[in-house]
């Protein structure tokens, strides 16, 4: 009887992803337990629920500290992006015309991905902070998980992007941009690489927990209306923002133009991401 | 432990043995417990001991419990 427990045990605890020295230690322990006295296979429970409830404490913990690392790391690529992105003002970057191709395809990279990573890094990093209990539900660590995931993705494009915009200009560029752009993309994805490690930790447990998952409106703990209707509102500020800071710059229209562009951009993220990231149901 | 849960609160919590496990494990990963391989007449066994932490937590979470349990008394009596 007990070693049958144990069997099941493993197995089910094999099957919501909870291995190696974990999963040793749980079933020594269940063994000792079983063992305490006849009636305790009984009252032990069915080993299905018991690595349930495992998996559900440790995914809910796993999921949180790898959209924390994922953060941190995306941090680092950040400032690695800003000193880049400032320092080209001075490298003396070529007349965009004259961008061979894959310097054009690295540059639409560069400035979209940092945007995806930045906005799913957070989101990660907020829903992860605001939801502290020990076991949350499945859909909501999901949610967690493919925001981290996402954001670590767009991350590492935007440094393969840079780097390949740095390769393709090197010839035309200052050496010291070149240089502080290899080594500074090559260690900030050496850092992202290792925040995907938890990651893929807290994607290959299964727990089963009932409930939903949050939306934008419990991100931000803002009053809730429609989802849609709170995009537009964004994608207004957005490109109100954009116009503005064209003006300040002296070209109003090219400023409307780009607020158009980012507000476009704003929406079509909404509607091919926002099931996918949490943000609507 | 489940034993006096079970006896304590007269049947009221029944829970399954198995499922109390990773709530210690948080607990001890929280500094609440502590817990140690020792041996009792021939078999190994996993004791968990309350920290001096857990023990502050403890207390602390009691007299929160006893006035949360005070209020709802007052209201619903």
């Amino acid at each position: 009887m007990i070693e049958q427990v144990l069997d099941e045990l493993r197995r089910e605890l094999g099957a919501v992803g909870i291995r190696g020295r974990f999963r040793r230690r749980i079933l020594v322990e269940s063994e000792d337990h079983l063992r305490s006295d006849p009636e305790a296979p009984a009252r032990f429970g069915a080993p299905h629920d018991v690595a349930n409830a495992f998996a559900a404490e440790l995914g809910a913990r796993r999921s949180r500290r790898a959209a924390v690392s994922a953060f941190a790391a995306l941090a680092v690529a950040g400032a690695v992006y800003a000193v880049a992105f400032v320092g080209a003002s001075f490298a003396g970057v070529p007349d965009p015309d004259t961008f061979p191709i894959l310097a054009v395809l690295a540059f639409a990279a560069i400035v979209f991905a940092p945007q995806v990573a930045f906005v799913s890094g957070v989101l990660a990093v907020i829903r992860a902070l605001r939801r502290r209990e020990p076991v949350l539900p499945s859909a909501e660590l999901r949610v967690i998980n493919r925001r981290t995931g996402l954001a670590l993705l767009s991350g590492l494009v935007t440094m393969g992007a840079l780097a390949l915009f740095a390769f393709e200009l090197r010839s035309e560029l200052a050496g010291w941009w070149v240089t502080f752009t290899f080594v500074g993309t090559a260690s900030a994805s050496g850092l992202l690489v290792l925040a995907a490690v938890p990651g893929i930790g807290a994607t290959l447990l299964r727990p089963q927990v009932a409930g939903e998952a949050g939306d934008v409106f419990d991100d931000l703990g803002l009053g809730r209306t429609g989802p849609w209707r709170f995009a537009l509102l964004i994608a207004f500020a957005v490109a109100l923002a954009v116009w503005a800071a064209g003006t300040v710059q002296g070209d109003p229209l090219d400023g409307a133009l780009r607020g158009l562009m980012e507000a476009t951009a704003c929406l079509g993220g909404f509607a091919v991401f926002g099931r996918f990231l949490g943000l609507r149901r | 432990m489940v034993e006096e849960l079970r006896g304590a609160s007269e049947g009221a919590f029944d829970l399954a043995e198995g499922t109390v496990y990773p709530a210690l494990y948080r607990l001890e990963r929280a500094g609440l417990l502590k817990s140690r391989w020792t041996s009792l007449g021939g078999r190994r066994r996993r004791v968990y001991r309350l920290t001096a932490r857990g023990r502050a937590e403890l207390a602390r979470e009691r007299k929160d419990w006893k006035a949360f349990a005070h209020a709802v008394e007052v209201v619903v009596t």
